[in-house]
């Protein structure tokens, strides 16, 4: 039970970021993607930025409750490329749609319902795919500091405070 | 483009990243599109429990709670709650262009039709959990909390996926300047 509040109330908290940030605006996300409008790049590499100082911070502590997905390569590659497509033609993403929802906008309660149908098929399909695509050339939970063979926490600075000079000082708001 | 957020992408940021590294502490990183499986795995199982436990996929999320819903799920429903929230308390201060269920911005390239803009919707939402789910995560999973944890396969994912949304974008919007 304190787990479900646990979730509800980190829930809460991401849910008006996203909607206070604008991450739930079509025309924000397709800024975006047409490389015009830099907040949500900005957002997103900031909080990618903090998060892995923070993560690795923990981790370093021994108090991270890591989940490093697994390495599939040709099911993580065509995977992102069917899920950019869908981000370009709907202007939402999974999380983004459920905030759009929750604001009443009808275009995201669609995407909601079109993600239900597409995680649908796909559990069926998921017997046909699973030897080509997840099986094969899985080289499981890999991380880019195991792969070079240096402490997390290192490469971990370096990263975040490159991601944060990029969105502070570097990247411009808006390119018109 | 040059109204604001209604919060910067500095404090959206900063804090997004807090509660990446606060869920990290307390449970594990944030993830969405599992989720989708979740509900339709409880769904499925409510009209036809032996379709829904016969099939691979659907049984590896649904067995996890007992065909109900866990800490995951209420992550998505307090996304639900909170955006919605705050969206009532604080709809006066989202610029104009950001509000509605047709997005002028589309209205412009691809006509007034509702159904035109709900069915590409439906579509590319279709598109984004097939494509979440086989790759095994979306943006808040696999691009910021993946990346934060330095995976392999989230640095993939993230580099094919803004690429091709990047050409897709530039192809829908190709005859357009501004």
């Amino acid at each position: 039970m304190e787990l479900l509040i646990t979730g509800f109330i980190i829930g809460c908290a991401f849910g008006a970021i996203l909607y206070l940030g604008g991450a739930s605006s079509y025309r924000r996300i397709l800024g975006t993607l047409l490389l015009k409008d830099m907040t949500i790049i900005k957002l997103m590499a900031t909080a990618i930025g903090v998060g892995t100082l923070g993560v690795y911070l923990l981790d370093a502590g021994g108090l991270a409750n890591l989940s490093i997905k697994p390495a599939y390569i040709w099911g993580v590659a065509l995977g992102g490329i069917i899920f950019g497509l869908g981000w370009a033609v709907s202007g939402y993403c999974p999380g983004t749609c459920v905030v759009g929802s929750a604001e009443g906008k009808v275009d995201a309660m669609f995407t909601l319902a079109g993600g239900l149908a597409g995680a649908f098929i796909f559990s069926i399909a998921f017997p046909y795919l699973e030897s080509a695509l997840i099986s094969n050339a899985n080289f499981g939970n890999i991380t880019i500091t195991g792969l070079i063979g240096i402490d997390p926490i290192y490469f971990a600075i370096v990263f975040s405070l490159a991601l944060i000079g990029l969105t502070f000082f570097v990247l411009e708001d808006s390119y018109e | 483009m040059h109204d604001k957020a209604i919060i910067s992408w500095k404090v959206a940021g900063v804090a997004l990243g807090l509660l990446l590294t606060l869920a990290t502490a307390l449970v594990k990183p944030l993830g969405v599109s599992t989720q989708f499986v979740v509900t339709d795995a409880v769904i499925t199982h409510r009209i036809a429990p032996g379709f829904a436990e016969s099939n691979d996929y659907l049984a590896r999320y649904g067995e996890k709670e007992g065909w109900g819903v866990g800490y995951g799920w209420m992550l998505v429903l307090g996304m639900l709650v909170g955006g919605g929230v705050t969206a009532r308390l604080f709809g006066d201060k989202q610029p104009q262009a950001d509000k509605g269920s047709m997005p002028p911005m589309w209205k412009n390239q691809f006509g007034d039709s509702r159904f035109k803009r709900n069915l590409a919707a439906f579509g590319g939402g279709f598109l984004l959990l097939f494509g979440a789910r086989l790759a095994g995560g979306c943006t808040s999973g696999h691009m910021i909390s993946g990346i934060s944890q330095l995976a392999v396969s989230s640095f993939i994912f993230g580099v094919l996926t803004f690429g091709t949304a990047i050409l897709m974008a530039k192809f829908l919007y190709r005859n357009r300047n501004t």
